[in-house]
């Protein structure tokens, strides 16, 4: 729409004007926008990270074969031979008890003392680690693999993934039933506030009318006050997801290393645009939906 | 300028407000709507900027026929009428000066010709030095002679008022006249609806007198002819 400048200079004072008259529930609004979205961020975060672990384990392409510790060398030799003769398989690499002990030795870091309570027993047992050219090859040789003889179990991540892919599916269920809720209340308060605004300026609006104000003109002010509302709504539960994200990424970097979460940038960027969006939008549509009600123009 | 033929209202629950009104009114004209309450001059009146939509017949304003406008052309519509009521209808929380330029700013006008013809009509109407001061400060005849300055001030060809002096006192009353007879000296065209006999058989102007919903008389020169 094309308007003059003093036409923008006068929607943007009269909504000014009616967010500070309406002040309580201007901030009722704001607050009610700030905790959907924010509810929502967090859940956008959550199913990202729990999607993207899900694949990391996916793609992996590693099998680990256990042998039984009563195998003696040379069945551990011919096993070795035959997994890499197997179709698809890359790599072989053949990891013995102590070997095994060593490792975890060195992933202990400074708590090397919880090994000291196992004296001299290893509980490792003797292992080949198989890299193979595909994860769906890894379904296809897995069965193979256990029948060998001596092997006490094969695994690779899948039941892992299986259940990470379980999650994000209830998570996804109950995130779009959560956001859907939280985006009805909020568009019914931004509604309530701008119903409020409108029953406030009604002989505005009738005067308005009579002097050939064309309903647009007349709209405009409202909408663009929902949309403030939920814009700033929206800006308050950006800067929380950005807060509590980079903090709790400093947390789980300490203490459970190995879980890879996806990098804060530029993955908030994007969340934040996402809710600001979101925010104008539900303040757009909530003040709409009021003007259709409540004021026949 | 306005053109009414074979116009008639029945509102929903069969109260026949209007039957059968024809009615030629050329520019420039000065015409006096008056006769008994609740006989239709009410409904006449808002039919002339489409507040109400006649059951049958046409009706034609500055060559236009007003009632086969589309719902978005009707505020381009009413940008040439100017509309005065009884009540006033100022907003109480502007200046004299806001609420006439609220006018000028609803059909977008610019800024500067905003300010120069504000101050103008608020000359014409003898409030200019009132421009600051809010509408609960002044007085009915005041506040009425705003109401004109808003109506006038996007140069209507044709200024409608229900009822204008309704409300004022008989003095104040011929002060609010003495406006009209300037706007419509400069060649604006008045419809007035009034119950003030004194007024009508003073000014000695065209007078349409509607009774139980149809026109009875039609005279230039009228007079007002029911008793008080």
């Amino acid at each position: 729409m094309d308007m003059s400048f003093s036409t923008k200079e006068y929607f943007v004072r009269e909504t000014y004007k009616s967010i500070r008259r309406n002040g309580f529930m201007s901030f009722a609004s704001i607050s009610t926008v700030a905790v959907s979205l924010l509810v929502l961020g967090m859940f956008l975060l959550i199913f990202l990270n729990t999607n993207n672990l899900a694949k990391y384990l996916e793609s992996q392409v590693q099998i680990s074969v256990y042998m039984l510790d009563e195998a003696d060398n040379e069945e551990l030799e011919s096993v070795g031979k035959r997994l890499s003769e197997m179709e698809g398989v890359e790599k072989v690499t053949f990891i013995s008890k102590d070997e095994a002990l060593e490792k975890f030795r060195e992933r202990l870091g400074d708590q090397q003392q919880l090994l000291d309570s196992l004296g001299s027993d290893n509980p490792f047992p003797n292992y080949f680690d198989v890299q193979v050219d595909s994860p769906e090859r890894i379904q296809q040789l897995t069965p193979q693999i256990s029948e060998l003889p001596q092997v006490e179990t094969a695994k690779f991540g899948q039941e892992v993934v299986e259940n990470l892919f379980q999650l994000t599916r209830i998570l996804r269920f109950g995130g779009i039933m959560l956001v859907v809720f939280l985006s009805m209340a909020t568009l019914f308060i931004i509604s309530n506030t701008i119903r409020l605004t409108v029953f406030a300026r009604r002989k505005e609006v009738v005067i308005m009318k009579y002097v050939g104000a064309t309903d647009w003109f007349i709209r405009w002010p409202f909408l663009l006050e929902g949309m403030t509302l939920g814009f700033f709504g929206a800006i308050v539960a950006a800067l929380l997801i950005n807060i509590i994200y980079s903090g709790l990424q400093t947390k789980i970097y300490a203490t459970l290393a190995f879980l890879p979460l996806l990098p804060a940038y530029p993955l908030l960027t994007y969340v934040s645009f996402f809710l600001l969006v979101a925010g104008t939008g539900i303040g757009a549509l909530g003040s709409y939906i009021s003007l259709r009600k409540f004021l026949r123009v | 300028m306005l053109l009414m033929s074979n116009v008639s209202k029945i509102y929903p629950g069969g109260s026949t407000a209007l039957q059968d009104v024809n009615i030629h009114i050329e520019p420039g004209e000065f015409v006096f709507v008056v006769g008994p309450s609740g006989a239709g001059k009410s409904t006449f009146i808002k039919m002339l900027f489409r507040e109400v939509i006649p059951t049958t017949g046409s009706i034609f304003v500055n060559g236009i026929d007003i009632l086969k406008l589309q719902e978005k052309e009707i505020p381009y519509m009413r940008r040439q009428l100017g509309i005065i009521f009884q009540d006033y209808r100022l907003l109480p929380d502007r200046t004299v000066y806001e609420n006439v330029a609220f006018a000028m700013q609803v059909i977008e006008a610019p800024h500067r010709k905003i300010k120069r013809r504000v101050m103008n009509v608020l000359e014409l109407v003898g409030l200019r030095n009132r421009c600051n001061s809010y509408p609960n400060e002044l007085s009915g005849g005041e506040q009425q002679r705003i109401a004109i300055a808003r109506a006038i001030v996007n140069d209507p060809l044709l200024v409608i008022a229900d009822e204008p002096t309704g409300n004022l006192d008989p003095e104040t009353s011929w002060d609010i006249m003495e406006i009209f007879k300037e706007i419509n000296a400069s060649g604006t065209t008045i419809v007035m609806a009034t119950h003030d006999k004194e007024i009508v058989d003073a000014m000695g102007k065209r007078v349409i007198a509607i009774e139980k919903g149809r026109i009875v008389r039609d005279e230039k020169n009228g007079v007002y002819g029911y008793e008080l």
